[in-house]
């Protein structure tokens, strides 16, 4: 078994407010995370597609198509640099419709979804990622703020966003990428729907976020048993948190409104069996296929070290004969 | 009472929380000061505290901001019960050099004036059309666009109390060679200046000057300093030049660059000009710290010269 897994971009907070953040917006920033991420021991990384760099002209965050044509020319120059950096691929690109929640027109949100999960899509292909990972909606609390009507019934904008993926699905194929959906906890796709979507979808498979799992009341470990065999993907990420039935629904689901907290903590610091997802995954999923999410921790380079803390101790626990370094 | 009130432009990036409810233990999770910058209940404070009564708020804030209070009006009762009241909100009017593009950029702009008068405020500081790579140099027939969607706008928003303050900034499409021909071609009675003096001053304009010459147009100010006046074409023109590979600053705290401010103020005296002057302390690392340090200079170099 490789430890060689995959890291999450995911871990450097591009949203919200924190001192020094700016830095995040630089080239030189994230030409120096890379060499970082791979001397953690860490040869993928996972990319969130963030369409927002890209209004306004700003391309420092290399996350977008266009981003990445401003600061490299093209896709190709920005692998050789990752390879240069010990990054040997992209294990995944990972898109999340919040962005398009700002006012009363569905057709915005689902046009928007659409277009910019295509222009994902190609973002994908051209990093050598044959996964794209899709939250099933936007939070559904702020879904019901800017539409309201959707809190008695969502049946036609589930069903609308069922059919979405299913296009979705199809113009992926035709570039060689597979759709991963991610059960989450604040989505109003609820997490059934989702795995019998993926069931029953051609070029659709699930995604396991393991803290979103055990957010949504399941248990991650149980969960990724159950569905390993549709499983395309694992995000480890964690929560001290026992549930989410508080928050859930709020406007910003990651930030609960009566008791300020960090939902998502790094891997390995809360409640999630990292060891038993590890064990379970080992022969099932190729290591690049298993990604370490620590979703804007406070401090990136611990949380890679401890990531890598974790992944040690659980190969000092493995038969010497089943560790095989890359 | 001043003739000069202080605002603060908000570059916060999205805030998470309306107020902390359990500051303390949010402390406790990890002792460090993640939670002094994580709601709106304290960043108002801070301002309040340094003498910045008011707060324009940003466009790009609306999608989290609004649902987080429930509405802008729930949001400038929150700030007016910390002493803070919403001066207005930036702007883009994005490809309104675009002909076709009038009815478009004419409803965002009048559903955003829409917006500000929610929040209570009046002014609505407007950067016209896109960045000048790309579309510069503008012509005749497409500055003449530009016009007519922002005099449309200007006249709107003046009916519902709110002032449209142009906002260039040094790589926009309108840039040295048509930024005071545009003024020109603009609505006196509708459409008004927001002077950003860093901004115009990267562009190549002359701060001093330039606030000399168009006093009677200008509804207000982004307050902030830059070191490098006067950028090349090249650096203007070029792709994306805000943010710099290497972190490199355009814009710093007043006083901490080379602009003279002394003079700015001494003008503002011969104009005897009335009304919010909005620290923007974009590009900084700490805005507290900011806030702090132009708060510094303001009292001490700027306020003896003209209040």
């Amino acid at each position: 078994m490789s430890s060689h897994y995959a890291m999450s971009l995911d871990m450097i907070n591009r949203h919200y407010q924190e001192p020094n953040r700016n830095r995040y917006e630089t080239r030189q920033f994230w030409e120096e995370l890379y060499p970082l991420i791979a001397a953690a021991g860490f040869d993928h990384i996972e990319v969130p597609f963030e369409p927002v760099w890209q209004f306004g002209g700003r391309s420092g965050v290399p996350m977008t198509p266009y981003s990445i044509e401003t600061k490299y020319g093209n896709s190709e120059s920005y692998r050789e640099l990752l390879a240069s950096a010990g990054i040997r691929g992209v294990s995944a690109v990972t898109f999340t419709p919040n962005l398009f929640v700002r006012n009363p027109h569905m057709d915005f949100y689902f046009g928007a979804f659409g277009h910019f999960a295509t222009q994902a899509i190609g973002f994908a292909r051209d990093l050598g990622a044959d996964l794209l990972v899709l939250s099933p909606s936007a939070y559904a609390g702020r879904l019901f703020h800017y539409h309201p009507g959707l809190k008695d019934d969502a049946g036609d904008f589930i069903v609308r966003t069922l059919t979405l993926f299913t296009e979705l699905a199809a113009k992926a194929k035709d570039e060689g990428v597979k759709l991963g959906l991610r059960p989450e906890y604040w989505s109003i796709l609820p997490v059934n729907t989702v795995v019998d979507f993926c069931r029953q979808q051609d070029n659709v498979e699930l995604v396991v976020n393991t803290a979103h799992i055990a957010l949504s009341g399941s248990d991650p470990a149980a969960f990724l048993n159950t569905n390993i065999d549709i499983t395309a993907y694992v995000q480890l990420s964690d929560t001290k948190l026992e549930d989410s039935n508080t928050f859930a629904r709020a406007p910003n689901p990651e930030f609960p409104p009566q008791q300020a907290t960090q939902v998502f903590c790094d891997a390995g610091q809360g409640r999630v069996p990292v060891n038993d997802i590890l064990e379970r995954v080992r022969g099932s999923l190729p290591p690049e296929r298993v990604c370490f999410s620590n979703h804007h921790t406070r401090d990136p380079m611990r949380a890679m070290l401890r990531n890598r803390a974790l992944i040690n101790q659980h190969c000092s626990q493995t038969p010497l004969s089943d560790v095989v370094e890359a | 009472m001043s003739n000069i009130r202080y605002a603060n432009m908000c570059h916060w990036k999205v805030v998470p929380y309306a107020q902390v409810p359990n500051f303390r233990d949010f402390y406790y999770e990890d002792n460090t000061n993640s939670v002094y910058y994580a709601d709106w209940d304290k960043l108002l404070k801070y301002q309040k505290a340094l003498g910045f009564d008011g707060i324009e708020i940003a466009p790009w804030d609306l999608a989290d901001l609004t649902p987080l209070f429930g509405s802008p009006e729930a949001f400038r009762d929150f700030a007016a019960a910390r002493g803070v009241e919403v001066t207005g909100m930036f702007h883009g009017a994005h490809a309104c050099h675009v002909k076709e593009k009038f009815d478009e950029v004419v409803q965002a702009g009048k559903d955003a004036v829409d917006t500000i008068v929610k929040f209570g405020g009046t002014q609505m500081n407007t950067c016209p059309t896109d960045n000048y790579h790309g579309i510069g140099p503008l012509n005749e027939e497409q500055l003449a666009n530009c016009a007519r969607a922002i005099n449309a706008i200007g006249d709107y928003a003046i009916s519902k109390g709110v002032k449209v303050g142009l906002h260039n900034e040094f790589f926009c499409g309108i840039n040295l060679n048509e930024h005071r021909r545009f003024i020109e071609m603009t609505n006196p009675e509708s459409v008004f200046y927001c002077i950003d003096t860093a901004q115009i001053s990267l562009m190549g304009e002359d701060l001093l000057d330039f606030y000399d010459t168009y006093a009677d147009r200008i509804s207000g100010f982004h307050l902030k300093d830059t070191a490098d006046p006067s950028l090349p074409d090249e650096v203007r023109f070029s792709k994306d030049p805000e943010i710099q590979d290497d972190g490199k600053r355009w814009f710093w705290e007043p006083g901490e660059g080379v602009l003279d401010f002394k003079g700015l103020y001494a003008l503002l005296k011969k104009h005897q000009y009335k009304g919010w002057m909005t620290l923007e302390t974009d590009g900084s690392p700490d805005y507290l710290a900011s806030m702090a340090l132009s708060r510094y200079y303001i009292d001490t170099v700027l306020k003896p010269i003209y209040d």
